[in-house]
This record gives C-alpha cells, structure tokens and sequence, in this order.
C-alpha cells in the first residue's frame, strides 16, 4: 500500500513538471498550428543550460530556471516568425513543410548537442539534491517536490497571462481563429513569434527541472517529444486544460510501470493507452480537441 | 463626416485563381451599401480584400483620404473599417465580455474600451444578462448580436457585413437589419454583402449587383425597375 501511494505521489509529481511545456506546446499547436517536433531539443537544452550552470558556473540548478526562460525564450522568439513564414507559405502542403521543420531542427539540436557534449549523462545540481521528505510511511524526494512547486508557479503564472491580460486573451482569440482575431486587431505574426518564444522558453524551464530530478543527455530529447504528443493526442490537439489531466495521468502511469513491471515497458503502456483511449474517444479524453 | 469607402478596380482572388476581376464601388457614410449577386460571384471575396485579409492583386481601397491595400489586415481596424465575416465570427470559447473585449482589443486605452462596452452592452439586454456565458453556447440571434456589439466596440467609421441575415431565424433578421439601420443614424457607413435581397432591398440606399466576379448593376433603390430586373441580372442578363 506504501508503495503503492509512493508511485502516485511520484507520478503526479512528475506528471505535473511534464504539464508545463505539455502545455506550451498545446499553445504553440492553437496558436502556430504547428506540431512542434523540437519540443524534446527545448527541454533537453533547459537541463544543460542547468547543467552547465550548476556544475560550470558553481551556481544553483534552480538559478537556472529564470535564465533558461529568457534566453530560450528569445531564441523562440526568432524562431517563430520562421515557423509562420513555413507554415503559411503557399506551399502544397504547409502544415507537412512546417512539421518537417521543427523536425529538421529536432534533429539538428539533438545533432548539435551530441556533437557538442558528447553521450555523457548529466544532472543539474541543485541544494535540495538527495535530500528527501519523510511524509508517515513514505518518503519523498525533495527536488521532486520543489519541481512540481516550480511546475505549478510556471503553469499559475501562464494561465495568470492567459485569463488576466489583455494579450493574453488575443493568444486565446487567435488560437480559436487566427483571421477572425486578425480582423479584430491583432498582429498574428508577431503574435505568433511571441507565442513561440513562450513555449520555447517554458519548455526549457521544464528541463532545468527535468534535468534535476532525472538527468540529461542529447538522446533524451525524443522521449519527451513523445510525451507531448502523447499529451497532446490524448487531451485533443489544442485543448490546454485537457494537457494538464493528460500530463497527470502520463506521469502516473510511467510511475506505475516503472515500479511493477520495469522502466523499459513505459513507453509500450504509454501507447498502449493511447491507443485504447482513441479508440473510445478520438477527439481526446476531454472531447475539447480539433 | 462625409467620409466615402472607395474601392476602385480591385482585383483579387484565392492562390492563383482570380475571383473578382476589376470591381470598383464607393459607399457614403450614413448610408446603407448593399451588395447582392449569386453564389460564388466574388462578393465575399471583395469585402476581404477590401479590408486586408485578402492580398489585394491590383486596384486600390480607400477609406476617405487614407489608402487601405497596403495595410494589414490588423492595421485596417485601426484606420475605423471593422469586417463582420458571415456568421459573426464570434470567438465560440471566449464570454461575452471577452468577445467585447477584443471588439477593442485596438484600442490601447483600457478603461475607454470598458465604458464602451458598458453603454453598449445596456442596448443588448440579452448580452447584458449573460456576460460571462461562453458565446460559443449562446443561441444563433444572440452570438450576432455580439457579433454586431463587438463591431461596434471601435467606433468605428465603417461597418462591412458578410451575409448578416445567414442561418438566422425570420424574426431575427428582422430584428438584426433594423439594428443596422440604426447604426446608420449615427453617422457609420454600412457596406453590406447579402443573399436576401427580399429583407435588405428595402433598406438599401444604393445597391450593386455582382455577378461572376463583375459588376452588373450599380444605382440606388429607385434605379431598380422591377423584381424581374434583378433575376434577369442574376441569371446573366443585362
């Protein structure tokens, strides 16, 4: 039962860290309408930006976090108006000319990274590391907990932007309809760009967390593009409060597998419930998606 | 306010299809310029470019002595043109006031697009009750209600509508045409695409016919003859 109550505890922990650029890149999805295929590259960067600046600079992991937001943040930033050029060309398939991009720049970060920083795994170094909680029976992690605290400031301050200003509710106009919205003011180009570099500078604060509480490497890059499609497919593409649920279970049920059956068949249950889930319900679990 | 909503020999279309070949229109503010024509002759069509969401291909719009084809589209409602597309185009998962809001969103000053809203919104009762109801869930009368609110959010000079009739109920068209010529009153133009001839005929001040992406009449209500006039325009006659 202890252990049982660990997992989930675990599992939500987790789940709640992969929310918050599951999240962003929902956004960046009704926003750009591009299925960003670089979103594993943004969170493996954050963990070595946490890395580096943990084990380079002597500094707190967690400093990194405010770091890793502004800096990706504003490579995002330029990056987005790419992104819209290609996804709005005249191209005879703009939605697969844009998904080959972001997966061109996937495969170039992971490239890079490689390349750069070679196989070695790594982990951001942060006060609370290997310290743990007792709470009665079980113990928790610490940093799990600070992640998911951090998780839950990102995603509060997020929806905060969302629901309480006024360019907030122009990024949920246009992610309803771009050319309605446009015709009520907005600049959805640069709107995008902005919508971008938010998602890409979120994401990366996802990885400094990541990165602290796992480790990080050029090769972990894909599992978390699969989380968020994962994600993304589950909650309905688009749909930002179905991504947080998905998140959830997705956390949870990595947890589970890795506890009772082996960490090497997470993915094989990942999908496995996605694809039961489609089966019931194509549209997503909250019937919200596209 | 004598300011004329001029298009002269617009030409534009979707990829490399031409739709409207050569219009030219002009609309008076105060007054009611309809646009009738058949399905597909390019009146929609017209309306975006005029405003930007279309590249216009060659022609120019005016809006009094500004020139609008090298605007945005983003940038036309700052200039006083706001486009109401078919069906409202109301944002379905955003409220009521939200929806308000980005009727504004234009205008930098918050706290004038709040006083805007508020002595609209008391002319909508039924929007006024229902301010944070998604308009998504609100009923087809009500969402072009908002629709028409939201428009008016900019004060705007000009007011262009895409079939402000469609998919509506008998009386609500009714009820939505005589909102429209109210707005007149106020000194706001209204250009005004529409397939119910039979409704906005008796409102119109002056009336285009568009067919196959070519104007066939051009005249005020007086200049029509008769009903069959216009179905022989329709048919390709004239």
């Amino acid at each position: 039962m202890d252990l049982f109550l660990q997992t989930l505890l675990n599992g939500l922990l987790i789940g709640g860290v992969i929310a918050t650029f599951t999240i962003g890149f929902q956004l960046a999805f009704g926003v750009l309408h591009v299925i960003d295929f670089a979103v594993g590259g943004w969170v493996v960067l954050g963990g070595y930006l946490g890395y580096y600046m943990g084990a380079g600079l002597g500094v707190d992991g967690f400093l990194a976090i405010p770091v890793a937001f502004m800096l990706f943040g504003a490579i995002g930033y330029l990056i987005g108006p790419i992104l819209y050029n290609v996804r709005n060309s005249r191209t005879a398939r703009p939605e697969l000319m844009a998904l080959a991009l972001t997966f061109g720049l996937f495969t170039l970060l992971r490239g890079g990274m490689l390349t750069a920083w070679g196989f070695n795994t790594h982990s951001v170094p942060t006060v609370l590391s290997g310290e743990s909680l007792a709470v009665g029976p079980l113990t928790v992690p610490l940093i799990r907990v600070a992640a998911a605290v951090f998780a839950i400031a990102i995603a509060g301050g997020l929806f905060l932007f969302l629901y309480r200003t006024r360019y907030g509710l122009a990024i949920r106009a246009t992610a309803e309809n771009r050319q309605n919205a446009a015709l009520m003011g907005v600049n959805i180009r640069r709107l995008s760009a902005t919508v971008y570099g938010l998602y890409a500078g979120i994401t990366a604060m996802a990885g400094v967390l990541m990165g602290a509480i796992f480790s990080v490497n050029p090769e972990v890059g894909l599992r978390y593009t699969l989380f968020a499609f994962f994600v993304a497919v589950l909650a309905g593409l688009g749909s930002v409060g179905g991504a947080l649920v998905a998140a959830l279970l997705l956390g949870v049920i990595e947890a589970f597998v890795a506890t009772y059956v082996g960490s090497s068949y997470s993915l094989l249950a990942i999908f496995g419930t996605l694809f039961l889930v489609l089966l019931v319900s194509p549209r997503g679990i909250l019937r919200h998606g596209l | 306010m004598s300011t004329t909503l001029t298009a002269d020999n617009i030409v534009t279309g979707y990829g490399k299809q031409e739709i409207v070949h050569g219009v030219s229109l002009s609309a008076e503010a105060g007054k009611i310029t309809c646009i009738f024509g058949p399905n597909g002759s390019g009146k929609s069509t017209l309306l975006k470019a005029i405003v930007g969401a279309l590249p216009v291909w060659s022609g120019t719009a005016r809006l009094g002595e500004s020139t609008l084809s090298n605007l945005a589209v983003h940038e036309v409602v700052r200039q006083g043109l706001v486009l109401m597309p078919q069906g409202g185009g109301v944002f379905p998962r955003l409220t009521v006031m939200e929806n308000l809001r980005m009727g504004g969103y234009a205008i930098a000053d918050r706290r004038l697009v709040e006083q805007r809203i508020e002595a609209l919104i008391e002319q909508y009762p039924s929007l006024a009750r229902r301010r944070r109801t998604a308009a998504g869930s609100l009923s087809g009368g009500e969402q072009a209600m908002l629709a028409l609110a939201r428009a008016l959010v900019s004060e705007p000079r000009f007011i262009l509508l895409d079939e402000p009739s469609a998919g509506l109920s008998p009386a609500m068209v009714i009820e939505t045409l005589e909102r429209i010529t109210t707005l007149t009153a106020h000194g706001i133009g209204i250009v005004m695409v529409e397939q119910n001839i039979r409704e906005a005929m008796p409102i119109a001040d002056k009336l285009y016919i568009l067919a196959a992406g070519e104007k066939r009449f051009e005249g005020t209500r007086r200049d029509v003859r008769d009903d069959r006039q216009i179905m022989e325009i329709y048919m390709g006659g004239a």
